[in-house]
């Protein structure tokens, strides 16, 4: 009898399919709904950055996984999809090169060079666009427009609007479904906030993310600004904290495992956007209060480390009492 | 109908069709059954019988002085064809009493019929000792050592969880032997002085808790707990937990936790071994998976080698490339790479995985912290941390993050993302420890 050639690995022997590239391709479909209003709005602009942004994280990640003699994994898409929010999280009038410039940071500074995938401590899309706001104004070259003009009424966003006051602002209904927002500090993805939450609930039913990071966040937001005496609904509808909330704040890799240290994660970011808005000139806000996260997170893992199953609190009379009937 | 689980676990994929509903058959023996003097946890037997003798069905052929042990008999009569070291399930090779079969002499034939009601406690664990029991669920520990308890014991609780995928032999046993097994469950409970017996069965299974609640009739002292569909529900710990809700602190015995745990296939061994002095030389395996033409639920001697049983299955060993041989179940049992491996005691499952079930990709990334493992952890643990310090052979903070009280259940490296072989580091690190702390001491 010939002998078979059996497979012979450690157990387990069935795996849940899910792996790293599925759940990033995850993340990229559902960051369709707003990419295609974006590019619906701003036509050629948005279309050549997010291109430019596309082939920069791909160079970037071939480059410096070969330098730092790394298999290339652009396969496991977490390089493309670091571009295209590098390239949804800056206003489209940015001029191409900026946004590469950006996804070359993230891609390669925040991430790889911290690591790479699972190292990085910070969220690399916003590390790179955060090292553009303070470079920029010693090069001057980033803060060119772009070449083409950009299509559509010019004109302050609507978080800009809530933070001059006096202006006349558009209804909510326009704000959540989309109005395009003009050459003032608004990012791409500000466009539509339905948009964002279409793709946004996408990821919670493929469980590639679970609720407790953006509800802190958005219902954090929505309280303080409440009690500021605000319009709450303003406040979560504009700037960046959909996208945010939903899409940077909930990174594997930069927020915390646990239900609970998600909560605190997602509370702590809703606290700083509000100081952020309410004191502090209104630009940058939402990165800003997720990139100080990202740094809190290994302590928050330790506060919240939960006991060992074979470690157990001493039960309570309630516990005994049940244990015992 | 109140179901009990624990916090933590999965439910995953359970593949229990191909033979829920298939009666335990008998098997044929093999013309050449292999007996290794190890089949538990516990010193190895020293055989008692040479080459060129002539061995009955049920004789006792391996036998150890040491305590915790358990004898091991002949699965069927014919001569002892060598005393040598043999393939073992486990990958290494364990001394063996290797018979000749004479098929005309393979029927166990009961001396005795005795009725339990009648015989005090130390001729039941007499009984229990000389049948050479072990825990037939898998972890294969000396049923007498386990029933022979000092200290006061309340509760007995039987493991019909059955959470493994694919297997489906307690379910069998649990719908067909019901008698046997509420008896057995009877014969445990006095022999450890339990007032209580709880039969933990996952709902899947209606026909096993129909069945088992009918049998238990009015008798107040046993009762049937259905249990959630949930992986890792069988393993001892989360049983007493999701039953008792009693905790199940590091290091503590059940027994120092006042209960007892035994698996359906065993408690239905101990009727056996009480009632008609039959040892344990055969049991119920499931064969299966998707290609396997005769799956079921066979009843199969002890020593009967894997490829032998996979043909009488209807399996063509020689179209067995690339398809991995499990024997147990699929997350916790172990791959085979020689099909002359002999079934023992303790396997309580033969599966064939077809190459498409198999991850082919050994390659793995750094954990990217998606949480499926910290969420699905029954022990409530970090795998994510602990694989990485276990992967860097950092031994103290593995430690610092309670690498020892992994159970090894397998749930995190199943749906790890990044494809990381969780278990297997962790293993590697626990075998590290042992070795430092072997030193120190």
């Amino acid at each position: 009898m010939k002998k078979p050639a059996l497979i012979k690995t450690a157990p387990p022997h069935l795996k849940s399919g899910k792996k790293i590239p599925t759940a990033m391709r995850d993340v990229f479909i559902a960051l369709l709904p707003v990419t295609i209003v974006a590019i619906y709005f701003f036509g050629q602009n948005a279309l050549v950055n997010i291109v430019a942004a596309l082939v920069a994280a791909a160079v970037a990640e071939i480059v410096f996984r070969k330098l730092l003699s790394k298999p290339v994994t652009l396969h496991d898409f977490s390089a493309l999809l670091t571009g295209l929010l590098v390239a949804l999280v800056f206003p489209p009038t940015t001029a191409w090169w900026t946004v590469s410039i950006a996804t070359i940071l993230g891609v390669g500074l925040v991430k790889e060079l911290m690591g790479g995938l699972g190292w990085n401590r910070f969220n690399p899309a916003l590390g790179g666009y955060i090292i553009i706001f303070f470079i920029a104004q010693w090069l001057p070259f980033l803060n060119q427009a772009q070449l083409i003009p950009v299509e559509g009424v010019t004109q302050a966003t609507p978080l800009a609007m809530l933070n001059h006051g006096g202006m006349e602002m558009p209804a909510l209904s326009e704000v959540i479904v989309g109005i395009p927002v003009g050459n003032v500090a608004g990012a791409m993805a500000e466009v539509s906030p339905l948009a964002v939450l279409v793709g946004a609930a996408y990821l919670l039913i493929r469980k590639h993310i679970d609720w407790h990071i953006p509800v802190a966040i958005i219902a954090t937001v929505f309280v303080l600004t409440l009690i500021a005496g605000e319009n709450p609904l303003y406040h979560i509808f504009t700037g960046g904290i959909m996208l945010g909330a939903f899409f940077m704040a909930t990174d594997w890799v930069t927020s915390p495992i646990t239900p609970k240290g998600k909560l605190i994660f997602g509370v702590a970011i809703g606290v700083l956007i509000v100081l952020f808005r309410l004191l502090l000139p209104p630009t940058e806000g939402v990165a800003f209060s997720i990139l100080i996260m990202n740094a809190f997170v290994p302590y928050i893992e330790k506060a919240t480390r939960r006991p060992s199953f074979s470690d157990p609190l001493p039960e309570s009379s309630a516990q005994r009492a049940a244990a015992k009937s | 109908m109140e179901v009990r689980t624990f916090e933590g676990g999965a439910h995953i994929p359970h593949y229990k069709s191909y033979t829920e509903s298939k009666a335990i058959t008998v098997m044929e023996a093999p013309d050449e059954v292999i007996i290794p003097m190890v089949q538990h946890g516990g010193a190895p037997c020293a055989p008692l019988v040479k080459s060129g003798d002539k061995v009955e069905v049920g004789q006792k052929v391996g036998e150890s002085e040491e305590y915790v042990s358990a004898p091991v008999h002949a699965s069927v009569g014919g001569i002892v064809k060598a005393v040598e070291p043999r393939p073992y399930y486990d990958g290494s090779e364990v001394e063996s009493v290797v018979i000749e079969t004479d098929q005309n002499n393979i029927e166990f034939k009961p001396q005795v019929e005795r009725n339990p009601e009648e015989m005090d406690v130390e001729e039941l664990k007499e009984a229990i000792k000389e049948a050479g029991l072990v825990g037939m669920g898998g972890a294969a520990f000396p049923t007498f050592v386990n029933i022979n308890q000092s200290q006061p014991i309340d509760t007995l609780l039987v493991n019909g969880a059955e959470c493994e995928p694919f297997l489906t032999c307690d379910h069998r046993q649990m719908a067909e032997q019901t008698q046997q097994l509420v008896t057995g469950a009877r014969i445990i409970m006095r022999t450890i002085g339990a007032s209580k017996c709880y039969i933990g069965i996952e709902v899947n299974k209606p026909d096993a808790i129909e069945a088992v609640k009918k049998t238990i009739g009015n008798d107040n002292s046993i009762e049937v707990v259905p249990l959630a569909v949930k992986y890792p529900q069988g393993f001892k710990s989360h049983l007493i937990k999701a039953i008792t809700g009693r905790n199940v602190p590091r290091g503590a015995r059940s027994a120092e936790l006042g209960c007892i745990v035994r698996n359906v296939g065993t408690t239905i061994a101990a009727y056996e071994a009480v009632v008609h002095g039959k040892p344990l030389i055969e049991r119920v395996v499931t064969v299966s998976g998707p290609k396997v033409s005769e799956p079921g639920n066979y009843l199969i001697k002890i020593g009967t080698p894997i490829g032998y049983a996979l043909q009488k299955c209807g399996v063509n060993l020689d179209q067995l490339d690339n398809h991995k041989v499990v024997v147990g179940g699929p997350m916790t049992g172990l791959a085979q790479d020689n099909l002359e491996v002999p079934l023992i005691k303790s396997n309580t499952g033969l599966l064939v995985l077809p190459p498409e079930m198999i991850e082919k990709e050994s390659r793995y990334e750094d954990c990217v912290r998606c949480g499926e493992c910290v969420s699905k952890c029954p022990i409530w643990l970090y795998p994510n941390m602990i694989s990485t310090y276990a992967e860097a052979m950092m031994l103290e903070e593995a430690k610092e993050w309670n690498i020892e009280d992994c159970i090894e259940c397998g749930i995190c490296a199943f749906s790890c993302v990044a494809n990381r072989p969780i278990v297997e580091l962790i293993q590697r690190a626990k075998i590290e420890i042992k070795k430092l702390e072997r030193k120190k001491a």
